[in-house]
């Protein structure tokens, strides 16, 4: 599913308002109050004085030319004058206080999600997708931010305007405002079922829209599949279904708009058309003066804007609670792993590593792992070899301290690893991933990832062991390139190579890498193996290997099978068992030979193709399935 | 043609290089409801310049001379009160037609546009779709399409609400009185400029805000997606300092957007109040003495809102509608490509065909000449053999197979199919007859079942589906996920393997039942334990059947009937198996050796190991 599904499908959660949740929504308010307090008083006055100059209008007329007073006419338009300027100069401090406050809500909500997301465990991202992620803290925080800014503003410029406008009316005529009085409700109640039917078209329609993005980019994606099956006029035929919902959705969704402000005007004027007659005959009796019923005119011509913003909040506030409720869960959640309250520094890694009897599962409570027991010697190089999904992705979770055992212990250096802090173990450990992650920037900043404090060339050094150096010197801008989103503008095997900079500068003293199944061409190849053996030296290595030259150089090799160990010893060891091992190994064999003797073809160029257009639409899953599914 | 649910437009039609002419062609068939959208927007108007023109009656004749209509005065005001009520509906009335009638015209242009741009790029060549990033495309038939329906329903209107209302109230004003009606619009012209260079500032600022979000989102999603490796280098200090600096900068430029905002709205606010009150004033006096009736005046305060603020916002729309007309090119440029003509050809075969092919001297070039991608290719393939086809990367073996179903078009030579030049089939009977299984199979987001059934065009039963899947080895896989047949692929966490994806397609192409086959290293991405089960099912389908097998391996080409070594795009051996193997010093003969020599060289490690 897209993001944009997941988000659409959120939205249509509602939430009431319960007291906790009041509270701790405007208590995002209180380091701002005094901010709070300014654009209320402003709106206030500016939502007043508008409906005070009506009312100076009214008095032009009645005071002055029916009194054929010029003097008159003249104080007050030096009345009004300066309420005009008072008012420009309150409209620019609410217009800005409140704007302001609103980004800075906004940035304070984002902080602090994306500060919390930092120190959550794995567990939390294989739970979530990403894309919920990422719309907690773009959509939702955007959402909350204008319910404590704009919708505050709204509805207390709507209250002010109705209520003054009311009030001037009562001044004028009391019996008349009456009417008035009793309209406004209804005014209201047909205006909010408007906004919540115009909402749940608007919705529909963005439903459909995702769907017919979808559909683009599928069928230009598959485009060669469409061609040369020829189902252009079925295809054709289905994508216009699509469009007809969203135009059904859409063209809904716009004449309901455009119905909405007649009828609430229509309303009014029903109240109008009374107030005139009824005014009518006041006026005969001296009760209402031409100007009055001038101002009743326009009073309640322009009330169909304050009821028009009320609805709109009302309509919008439940989704907005509903958004800060995911948002509040979010930061209530506490992360699975973490420091113990006497944790002590990790002095070093390089000592014994022990799995003594370690189980372990995910969320779903399959077993991955069973009572799975593993010495390893400071120094030794493994490789971690099976089929996929056998557990080797999870023990080395689980020695990065991912996750935590189910039971049993990880002992370093005879210690268990939890009593470490987290830090101090991550201080010490070099990562090198299947699918290699990069960070928009250039290649130098990438490598540097690994350790902030080295200069430039402690960076290009680390290239160079890596040997990712050559190839980043043909760069355009060599290590000022840029390398993309994500680094997509490099290649696999170059992505990889810099990765491997990025840990050989980390000066880990446990080195893990997860090797790529996907081929890179032969010099790359090379390039990698001669990097990582660098890594290798003089620290402990875990290595789930798929590349021959790596398993035959690993000191041990372990064999995992359904979460437990198949077979394990070195390379001579186990050809002899002629068991899982070998047939896994003459398989590579012969396929790494047919490479190499430029037989096979290594078919890097279409897989780099399909991974790029799959990313569009699989980048928004999971890391955290991707950290399960990748086991 | 193409049978349409809805109503087709071909948007060739409106090319043009002037674009607002080329976004009029695409009002084609809505100009009525546009124009009818604008007329009762102007009854709108007119209606509401009549609730004051109302008022200055009631004020003027029927207050101030004492005029009737009916018997008596209290009857007259409930006709006024009712006149007043009867505009309002008519007001009303207009302003819910014309939003009706625009939205019809917005989103009908919008939805036959969405419909031709998805079908125009199905059918552009492959050429095209090679040259042209998904990204792009997509780009362009989501935000440009959005963008002109945004100019068709706010902005194409809203500039003609503006005019319309500034023109009947400025008339209705002038009708009261010409001075003032002239006095009153002094501002206007630059108020209007100013909100013209202010939107163009504000739309810049707006852009840069939203770029600094863009970045921030990318920052956001790299964090999340490389959570692992975050952790693993103990980075979230510094992931937090660098979300704060672009979360900051957001900030700054949001704040310099308000400032923006919260100086235009007030400050343009203070003139044209000034300009509205210095004509209340002037309109005072007048009434005063005795130049305009009071009801006059009246209707003039009222009518005189309606003149002024809009404006302010034509400024907006203006600078908007620069979005359409930018948007409207970038569709063009898509829509100008030239289509594949699927049904053209000189002449239509009704039946199958048999599968004989003949290459005669065939050669092609790319069309931007570069070099020879396959050059001088003759062979003969009788009905039902297998042909193979043999060779490294870049030897045109794919190039050459892309040919027979006319996704590229040979440039010299012949290609005879059934002893009839290929270019003169229609390219839709040759997809027909032909099937091709891909080296990277391609699945669509929907149904197991109708994955299988996709393509094949005629109406097939669950047990030929099923049938089909057990020939192509697949049908107990899919019975163990959660819904069989019905999975969804790719949803749930329902991922199948590159060997399932693979038996799915074929399962495919067993339906369609082509009568030449073209198997492109259809086992090269699979173990080898799928790869024995995809064999046997590429087997059975292979029966009676002319087929292409694209491969690397002796193994998998050694029992066709031809065999073409391809280097370079031209064909360096042909024969069969044996005729090849003689061969000594050819490529065949090599390819031969060194897959004998892996045999060797494992059977040699592992007796070194024992």
């Amino acid at each position: 599913m897209t993001d944009e599904i997941l988000e659409l499908e959120e939205e249509e959660y509602t939430s009431n308002l319960t007291a906790p949740v009041f509270w701790r929504i405007f208590g995002l308010l209180k380091p701002h109050w005094k901010w709070v307090l300014g654009f209320l008083v402003t709106i206030a006055l500016v939502s007043s004085m508008d409906a005070y100059f009506t009312y100076l209008n009214k008095q032009i007329v009645d005071q002055g030319i029916k009194l054929n007073d010029f003097d008159r006419v003249i104080e007050i338009a030096w009345m009004y004058g300066s309420f005009l300027l008072f008012q420009a100069a309150f409209i620019f401090i609410f217009i800005y206080l409140a704007g302001v406050l609103g980004e800075r809500v906004q940035y304070d909500l984002r902080k602090m999600l994306f500060n919390h997301l930092q120190d959550l465990s794995l567990s939390y991202y294989a739970q979530n997708a990403v894309g919920r992620l990422i719309a907690r803290v773009t959509s939702d925080t955007g959402r909350v931010s204008d319910l404590v800014t704009w919708g505050i503003v709204d509805s207390v410029w709507a209250i002010m305007n109705i209520t003054t406008s009311l009030i001037f009316m009562a001044i004028i005529n009391w019996r008349l405002a009456i009417i008035v009085s009793v309209i406004i409700p209804l005014m209201m109640f047909v205006a909010t079922k408007f906004q919540k039917y115009i909402l749940v078209e608007f919705r529909q329609s963005r439903r459909a829209n995702s769907k017919i993005t979808g559909a683009y980019n599928e069928n230009i994606q598959g485009v060669r599949v469409v061609k040369a099956l020829g189902r252009e006029d079925e295809n054709l035929v289905e994508f216009q279904q699509l469009t007809t919902r969203m135009y059904r959705a859409s063209y809904r969704a716009a004449w309901l708009s455009a119905l909405f402000l007649p009828t609430v005007q229509i309303i009014a004027a029903i109240a109008l058309g009374a107030i005139v007659w009824y005014g009518g005959v006041q006026i005969q009796i001296g009760l209402i003066t031409i100007g009055g019923i001038q101002a009743f005119v326009s009073y309640l011509t322009f009330m169909m804007w304050p009821v028009q913003d009320l609805a709109r909040v009302y309509a919008e506030m439940q989704h907005s609670i509903a958004s800060a409720e995911r948002i509040f869960k979010l930061v209530d959640t506490p992360p699975d792993v973490h420091n113990r309250s006497d944790a002590i520094e990790a002095k070093t890694l390089l000592g014994e590593i022990e799995f003594d009897h370690v189980d372990f599962f995910y969320e779903d409570r399959k077993s991955v792992l069973k009572d799975f027991t593993l010495k390893v010697k400071p120094g030794e190089t493994i490789a971690l070899v099976g089929p996929t999904g056998g557990g080797k992705s999870t023990i080395v979770n689980l020695l990065c301290r991912f996750y935590e055992p189910n039971n049993g212990v990880i002992r370093i250096n005879g210690h268990d690893y939890m009593d470490y802090t987290l830090e101090s173990i991550h201080n010490k450990i070099g990562i090198v991933l299947q699918t290699p992650h990069l960070f928009s920037g250039t290649v130098r900043e990438n490598i540097r990832y690994g350790n902030l404090s080295a200069n430039d060339a402690e960076v290009e050094e680390a290239a160079k062991i890596a040997g990712a150096h050559d190839f980043i010197v043909t760069l355009e801008k060599s290590y000022e390139q840029n390398v993309g989103e994500s680094g997509n503008l490099l290649s696999v095997g170059q992505k990889q190579l810099i990765s491997l900079a990025r840990a050989v500068l980390a000066k880990p003293e446990l080195f893990i890498m997860d090797e790529a199944t996907s081929s890179v061409d032969t010099l790359t190849e090379a390039l990698i193996q001669r990097g990582m053996e660098a890594l290798m030296k003089g620290r402990t290595s875990f290595v789930i290997a798929h590349r021959l030259s790596t398993i035959r150089r690993a000191d041990r090799i372990i064999v995992i099978e359904n979460g437990t160990i198949a077979e394990h010893g070195t390379h001579a060891e186990l050809l002899r068992q002629r068991g899982h091992y070998y047939r896994l190994y003459t398989q590579q064999f012969r396929h790494e030979l047919e490479v190499a003797y430029g037989v096979t073809e290594e078919i890097e160029g279409n897989e780099r193709a399909n991974v790029t257009a799959d990313s569009i639409m699989v980048r928004r899953e999971t890391a955290g399935e991707e950290a399960v599914a990748a086991d | 043609m193409t049978t349409t649910t809805s109503p087709y437009f071909d948007f060739r039609d409106a090319l043009h290089p002037n674009r607002l002419v080329g976004l009029w062609r695409m009002m084609t068939d809505f100009r009525v409801s546009y124009i009818a959208a604008t007329a009762s927007l102007a009854i709108s108007a007119l209606a509401k310049t009549s609730v004051y023109l109302l008022l200055r009656f009631f004020a003027d004749d029927v207050l101030g001379k004492g005029a009737m209509l009916g018997t008596s005065m209290t009857q007259t005001f409930l006709w006024i009160g009712l006149g007043f009520i009867l505009l309002a509906l008519v007001e009303g009335g207009g302003a819910f037609l014309s939003g009706r009638f625009a939205a019809y015209t917005a989103e009908g242009i919008t939805r036959r546009l969405r419909d031709f741009l998805f079908d125009h790029i199905q059918r552009l060549s492959f050429s095209y779709h090679s040259a042209t990033p998904t990204g792009d495309l997509i780009e362009r038939v989501t935000s440009d399409v959005d963008a002109l329906r945004r100019f068709f329903s706010e902005q194409a209107i809203g500039v003609g609400r503006i005019i319309l209302l500034f023109v009947i109230n400025w008339v209705a004003i002038l009708y009261i009185n010409v001075k003032l009606g002239l006095l009153s619009v002094v501002v206007i012209p630059p108020i209007l400029w100013v909100s013209l260079w202010f939107f163009k500032k504000v739309t810049k600022a707006y852009e840069e805000y939203q770029a600094q979000e863009a970045l921030l989102s990318t920052t956001l999603q790299e964090n999340l997606t490389g959570v692992r490796v975050v952790k693993a280098f103990a980075r979230q200090d510094y992931e937090k300092t660098k979300f704060e600096k672009d979360n900051w900068g957001k900030y700054l430029k949001g704040k310099l957007l308000l400032l923006m905002h919260s100086l235009f709205w007030p400050l343009s606010d203070i003139v044209l109040g000034a300009q509205m009150l210095f004509g209340f004033v002037y309109a005072a006096f007048m009434a005063i003495n005795g130049e305009i009736t009071v009801g006059d005046y009246v209707a003039y305060v009222g009518l005189v809102v309606w003149l002024i603020f809009p404006i302010r916002n034509l400024g907006r729309t203006i600078v908007q509608t620069s979005t359409g007309m930018v948007s409207y090119a970038r569709l063009m440029d898509i829509t100008k490509q030239a289509r594949e003509p699927l049904t053209d050809g000189s002449i239509q075969p009704t039946g199958p065909a048999r599968g004989e092919i003949e290459f005669k001297n065939v050669g092609f070039i790319y069309s931007d000449g570069t070099h020879d991608v396959i050059k001088d290719i003759s062979f003969h393939v009788k009905p039902g053999q297998s042909i193979a086809l043999l060779g490294s990367t870049g030897s045109g073996k794919t190039s050459m197979v892309n040919l027979l179903p006319r996704f590229h078009d040979y440039t010299s030579g012949q290609i005879l199919l059934d002893g009839v030049e290929l270019k003169d089939y229609p390219r839709k009977y040759l997809r027909e007859q032909i099937g091709i299984v891909q080296q990277e199979p391609f699945l669509f987001s929907r149904s197991i079942r109708e994955n299988i059934l996709y393509g094949v065009g005629r109406s097939v039963t669950t047990e030929e589906i099923e049938a089909a899947a057990k020939a192509a080895a697949v049908h107990d896989v899919i019975l163990t996920f959660p819904d069989g047949y019905n999975t969804i692929v790719g949803e749930k966490g329902v991922t199948l393997s590159g060997g399932q994806k693979q038996r799915v397609t074929i399962a495919r192409t067993i339906l369609k039942n082509p009568r030449i086959l073209i198997l492109d290293d259809s086992t090269s991405s699979v173990d080898t334990e799928t790869e024995a089960s995809i064999r046997d099912a590429l087997n059975s389908l292979m029966e009676n059947r002319t087929t292409f097998i694209i491969a690397h391996r002796i193994q998998s080409v050694m029992k066709a009937d031809l065999i073409l070594v391809l280097d370079k795009g031209q064909v360096i051996q042909k024969g069969d198996h044996e005729e090849l193997l003689k061969q000594f010093g050819g490529m065949y003969r090599k390819i031969y050796d060194i897959q004998t020599r892996i045999d060797e060289e494992l059977e040699q490690e592992i007796a070194r190991v024992n």
